[in-house]
């Protein structure tokens, strides 16, 4: 606790907004989104979405290994499950896509689950690599479910009441609904007691287990809740990709979204995760797009195609090594810095 | 199924379940000092492979080839003293996330100074027919090659002081250290010796197949024959690889009319298999951790 900060009664130390600083950034925050498709257009309204799509995995994502301290390197994949939910119901049933979105969120949940099994025995490492087995088992098994590569939603099926909402301004005010939604959810989650069980299986299980934490069930309902998460990504994802195809769910995809988590901010499910996605896709996207064709004139195209997993990897080391809390961390020390400015301790 | 096709895939298996069992053991004793996977080795087998075919480009092959197990040595120790060391005492899901960070740095790095191409090594090329089975020169180099070195790496931890050693700090490292066991030069060495048959093993399947990103995806599959063997073990690694080398190539034979493509994905299942069932393998200690 910084100095020169007294909370007097438990509701205000738990408060979700507790400094001035806290309702300012709502204010703006939520001015700033209601108000995106009227200064963002065409991509930068997709990147909106995508970066909205990113968020609620990684927020998933930061509840297991955040929270519940459970590694997981298939969430790509179970992203995937989500978004082939969506794409086979509408395809093979006629399903309306919209609405099947959170089936997709309950498919990627009982895959999530499955996953958990594994960690009632087993410690961190374990899980790692059964993740990992998951991950490239689930990739072959989409690389057979589109045998031509990609799978389109039949796009009459992402109409509702005729609004199409398979891209711009609909499909940004559905997914920021669920977004929203999904966020505040995760940030009482953390706040919760199921919240403070995983964190203390996280820090000690057997401690955990001591003071009458029922390990398994929450292990199991982190690695569930991971997962609901990243499959509703996912069924937003298939929403809005004209087609969906196993590339978009490698591993790769899953170390962008482990790295999001840890450069963010692990443990800090809301914040944390935002901020990851915006440095690793929002800000690398933009970065890419604008020094790609610079190093292509140069002659260095190989560069411009191998500097992704340069800076994601080197990214990951650096924060797990030196701030393993995260990006969110540093910017509470400098606001803590600001905020005592000049009187420093 | 033809009974002479079944040998051969068989035979093939072997050959390249030996190479997985060299990988695998790299797995298995960075595993047995630090507790916890290091996922940047698959990234020094491709690195090696990578290296050795941009040196041999410009020198005499056999000084690519020491150039590659070099860089894959130097690497592995960079990487114990950068990340793993600095990580001592965390959890083990931080020096998983760290060394996955190193691996994407590292296959970044190797891209970029080797193309993304497909080629092969200098190596002569030569078919022996022993009885019904044909086999490569590349091949017989492999397997024998692999052979090798996993009997050296085995006769040096069972049979010599320095193997003594390392399996003290791989016990318990306070006791180690009690009996002026230099620990974190043990560590060291350990992930040096873990570097060299990662590149070694980089070089040997360069020379079976071909230098490509491919590679690596086989060293993450010698994961399964790490994990079949048991963690800790040294010895076992060699039984695990060969099962899983026979696996993937007479079970890619047998079930690839039904499922395209699965001999490669079949390492993921054993994987799977073994975390369901044996999770300590078949060698490995079970260590009574109750959670």
């Amino acid at each position: 606790m910084p100095a020169g900060v007294f909370k007097e009664t438990y509701r205000a130390d738990m408060a979700h907004l507790r400094y001035p600083i806290h309702w300012a950034g709502l204010v703006l925050g939520a001015g700033l989104a209601l108000t995106a498709p009227l200064y963002l257009q065409g991509y930068y309204l997709d990147q909106a979405i995508l970066f909205m799509i990113f968020l609620i995995a990684a927020v998933g994502l930061n509840i297991t290994l955040g929270l519940a301290g459970l590694i997981s390197l298939a969430h790509a994949a179970l992203m995937g499950a989500g978004a082939y939910t969506v794409a086979m119901l509408a395809l093979k049933a006629g399903f309306n896509a919209v609405l099947a979105i959170p089936l997709a969120g309950v498919a990627a949940a009982v895959l999530g689950f499955i996953l958990s099994l594994p960690s009632f025995k087993l410690k961190g490492y374990y899980l790692a690599m059964a993740s990992l087995a998951a991950q490239f088992i689930l990739e072959y098994f989409y690389s057979l479910l589109a045998p031509e590569q990609y799978i389109t939603v039949p796009f009459e099926t992402k109409e509702i009441a005729g609004v199409f909402f398979g891209e711009g301004v609909p499909l940004y005010y559905l997914a920021l609904a669920i977004t929203v939604l999904l966020l505040l959810a995760a940030g009482n989650l953390a706040r919760s007691s199921l919240g403070r069980a995983m964190k203390a299986v996280r820090d000690n299980d057997v401690a955990a287990e001591i003071v009458g934490i029922n390990v398994t069930r929450t292990k199991a309902l982190a690695f569930t809740i991971g997962g609901f998460y990243a499959g509703i990504a996912g069924g937003l994802y298939a929403l809005y990709s004209a087609g969906i195809g196993w590339e978009g769910f490698t591993l790769l995809v899953s170390i962008e979204l482990l790295g999001m988590v840890l450069i963010g901010g692990p443990g800090r499910v809301v914040w944390g995760s935002m901020l990851g996605v915006l440095v690793l896709k929002t800000g690398w996207t933009n970065l890419e797009s604008s020094l790609s064709p610079l190093l292509m004139d140069m002659g260095l195209d190989i560069i411009a195609s191998t500097a992704k997993y340069i800076v994601l990897g080197t990214l990951i080391a650096v924060f797990i090594i030196l701030e393993p809390e995260g990006l969110i961390a540093v910017l509470r020390r400098v606001k803590e810095y600001l905020r005592l400015w000049p009187y420093s301790y | 199924m033809d009974p002479m096709l079944l040998l051969e895939s068989t035979v093939r298996g072997v050959i390249i379940g030996l190479t997985y069992a060299m990988i695998a053991l790299g797995f298995n004793i960075v595993y047995r000092v630090n507790k916890s996977i290091n996922f940047a080795h698959p990234v020094i087998v491709l690195m090696a492979a990578y290296i050795a075919l941009v040196a041999s480009y410009r020198y005499n092959p056999l000084l690519a080839y020491v150039l590659a197990v070099l860089a894959g040595v130097a690497a592995s120790i960079a990487i114990e003293r950068l990340v793993a060391r600095p990580l001592l005492g965390r959890p083990p899901v931080a020096l998983i996330g760290a060394t996955l960070g190193i691996y994407y740095l590292f296959k970044g790095v190797t891209i970029t100074i080797g193309g993304a191409e497909t080629a092969s090594l200098p190596i002569g090329y030569k078919l022996y027919h022993l009885g019904p089975i044909t086999l490569g020169l590349n091949d017989i180099v492999s397997g024998l090659g692999s052979l090798l070195v996993l009997a050296l790496v085995i006769l040096l931890h069972m049979k010599t002081r320095l193997g003594s050693a390392m399996r003290a700090v791989a016990e318990d490292v306070e006791g180690a250290a009690a009996y002026g066991i230099p620990v974190r030069r043990l560590m060291s060495l350990s992930w040096a010796l873990a570097g060299l048959v990662g590149a070694l093993g980089g070089l040997f399947l360069a020379v079976k197949n071909q230098v490509s990103v491919e590679l690596e995806f086989y060293a993450i599959r010698a994961l399964a024959a790490s994990l079949l063997a048991g963690l800790d073990s040294i010895g076992g690694v060699v039984i695990g690889g060969i099962v899983l080398g026979v696996a993937e190539e007479v079970g890619g034979l047998l079930l690839d009319d039904y499922l395209p493509g699965i001999g490669y994905d079949l390492a993921f299942f054993i994987l799977l298999l073994v975390l369901f069932v044996k999770p300590y393998g078949l060698f490995g200690t079970e260590r009574i951790e109750r959670v």
